[in-house]
């Protein structure tokens, strides 16, 4: 079939490129017989023939602009504004990545305070290999259900353990990720939820102290906060920090699921001076912390740090990693039982959390999914029986009811969430938290975007967040016909055939979860 | 302070005072004004319309983001100026220093256009 009518963009262009100059010699006579006024329009075009025969003959570092001249330069413009166009106008509402806009908006309801009910059956594709809830024939009456309650640091006896009354927390992300009025709307937030924040590895938590919740000290391989000039533990500071009375536990992070086996990295961009002063570093560039900490070298020194960090704080301590290979993880809990030192938690990342800068290399392509490794990591402590010496927590796109049941029956005792909490401030995902340039204000130091971000009334949203994800929690436990998230387990979940959560065939594993 | 910034800061300043100089007699319809624009065809809206955005071409490349976008204002309007000297109103007299001045102002411009070429894409990729 032939086409009669088609846009052959060569063409134009080459028209284009005569055209320009032919327009200008044009408006120049007009300026000179007809009148002056002309002249505007020939600066004008005078203007675009310089650049487009710099574009064509001059410039050499970009072909389409050699080739094609000002027209290609339409190339670099529609596509600076492509991801827009594409999240507003053109991406169905599941097909943005992470979170697309059906999972966005959950959240945003939840956070908002309106009802989230839809109608006419569910859009996702249930041909898909996902991990589904079963129900019971006998739902749980309301007044049988469980209040929830987990106790960290019980197991050692600790005067210091501590409480958590509802079974979400605030996952880590540190002054320096976030700006300071994202900080602060969180931390009033959570405090008028009633439930702890973790500091994320920012050094001194001016910001997270200032409003008076729970804090979850985080000590990442850079030790900011509580590092000598040469990287070491400075233990004179994190007795000072742990002895704050708002500093209920201290979390160790080995690896974090956005960039596993690599270190916390803060781009240049957004290194204020106070920044700097709070992690003890130089503010020139990108602040890359070490992969590992120095003391834990083998898996002895390992448990020994940890045994030491929980020492000096006396606090509940625990540390965080995302699992890379569970027979090294077998090692370590070998080695606890060998020296009969245990953490008091253990957080679980999925290869999939998200927040921190990450080279997109780690992002994609490094880490365990969750399903599969909190299911090993609680498999593997369970055949040791030391499973009952520590608590399991969760993370790792953990922002819906529906995958934070899934988590509870494949293991942990509470869920952590970031961007769950990030899409309750107002995230609209852009996408540009390393950049300094977060249009929402939440991942930004600049002055001019933070105004956006009112704490007093995103506190509210943190709170309704928290309060519409227990109700629905508490709604799909009913619906197992369990009475409290630990006795959910996973024969609670349908898992489709082609998903394997053994430990030993890692390998083979096809784990996904489904939303 | 970059080098390249201070000779920018310089190039700028005297773009702003050789445009703003000649703001006075326009926005007065000095009588020397009104002479020089008519030679042009042009009456008061004219050479009030070209005043008017002189002055934003000052304020624009004095003002930090908005430099590069100043200079290319102050580079089109020179060339506007350069024009008029060379097709209507010459370089004899008076209008010696006044088109040496246009001319001055028009190179300060490129100066700055290329200096600050890395501010806008339009003018990057014309150098790769």
């Amino acid at each position: 079939m032939s086409t009669t009518f088609v846009i052959n963009l060569h063409k134009i262009s080459r028209f284009v490129n005569v055209a320009i100059p032919v327009l200008l010699a044009l408006s120049f006579a007009g300026g000179m017989f007809i009148s002056f006024y002309f002249h505007f329009l020939t600066v004008l075009l005078l203007f675009l023939t310089i650049a487009n025969l710099f574009y064509l003959n001059v410039q050499k570092g970009h072909a389409i602009l050699r080739n094609f001249g000002l027209l290609g330069q339409g190339r670099y413009l529609l596509e600076s504004i492509g991801p827009e166009l594409r999240q507003y106008l053109f991406a169905s509402d599941q097909e943005e990545r992470p979170f697309n806009r059906e999972e966005r908006s959950e959240v945003y309801r939840k956070a908002k305070n309106i009802d989230s009910a839809s109608s006419f059956g569910s859009r996702q594709n249930f041909d898909a290999s996902e991990i589904k809830i079963r129900h019971s024939m006998f739902p749980t009456p309301r007044e049988s259900l469980k209040p929830f309650s987990l106790t960290y640091g019980e197991e050692r006896g600790l005067k210091t353990a501590y409480s958590i009354a509802h079974p979400i927390m605030i996952s880590a992300m540190s002054y320096g990720s976030l700006g300071a009025h994202a900080v602060r709307s969180l931390a009033r937030g959570a405090k008028l939820a009633g439930i702890p924040m973790n500091t994320g590895e920012g050094g001194y938590p001016k910001y997270h102290l200032m409003e008076g919740c729970d804090l979850i000290f985080q000590i990442g391989t850079a030790k900011f906060g509580v590092r000598h000039k040469d990287g070491r533990l400075d233990e004179a500071k994190l007795a000072a920090i742990a002895a704050k009375p708002e500093v209920k536990m201290i979390e160790i992070k080995f690896s974090q699921g956005a960039k596993p086996g690599k270190g916390g990295l803060l781009p240049k961009e957004k290194i204020t001076d106070e920044i700097a002063k709070f992690r003890g570093v130089s503010k020139d560039r990108n602040l890359i912390s070490p992969p590992f900490h120095h003391e834990c070298d083998t898996v002895e020194n390992t448990i020994k740090f940890v045994g030491r960090i929980q020492e000096i704080s006396s606090l509940p301590t625990g540390f965080k990693l995302c699992l890379g290979n569970i027979v090294e993880f077998e090692a370590l809990v070998e080695e606890m039982k060998r020296q009969s030192l245990y953490p008091d938690f253990i957080t679980v990342d999925g290869a999939e959390g998200g927040t921190g800068a990450a080279p997109k290399s780690f992002l994609d392509g490094v880490g365990i999914p969750l399903a599969a490794s909190l299911f090993s990591i609680n498999d593997c402590l369970k055949r040791h029986g030391i499973r009952d010496r520590m608590k399991l927590n969760a993370s790792g796109k953990l922002v819906s009811p529906g995958r934070q049941l899934m988590a509870f029956a494949l293991g942990a005792d509470a869920i952590y969430t970031a961007r769950g909490f990030m899409l309750s401030l107002g995230c609209i995902q852009a996408l540009q938290c390393g950049n300094n340039t977060c249009p929402a204000g939440i991942t930004t130091h600049d002055p001019k975007l933070q105004k956006g971000l009112v704490i007093e009334s995103r506190m509210l949203r943190i709170a309704n967040y928290v309060r519409n994800i227990e109700h629905d929690l508490e709604e799909l436990l009913r619906a197992t016909g369990r009475t409290s998230f630990s006795e959910l387990t996973e024969e609670n979940l349908y898992i489709p055939s082609n998903v394997t959560l053994s430990d030993h065939s890692l390998r083979s594993l096809n784990g996904q979860m489904a939303s | 302070m970059n080098k390249k910034i201070i000779v920018s800061w310089v190039a700028q300043i005297a773009i702003a005072v050789i445009l703003g100089q000649t703001l006075f007699f326009k926005f007065t319809d000095a009588p020397e004004t009104v002479e020089l624009f008519s030679q042009l065809g042009m009456g008061p809206f004219g050479y009030k319309l070209i005043g008017g955005l002189e002055l934003i071409a000052c304020v624009l490349i004095l003002t930090r983001p908005s430099i590069i976008w100043g200079a290319i204002l102050s580079w089109g309007l020179m060339s506007g100026a350069i024009m008029a000297h060379l097709t209507k109103i010459g370089f004899s007299g008076d209008y010696r220093a006044l088109g040496v001045m246009a001319i001055i102002a028009w190179l300060l411009s490129c100066l700055v256009i290329y200096l600050r070429r890395k501010e806008l894409s339009i003018v990057r990729n014309m150098f790769g």
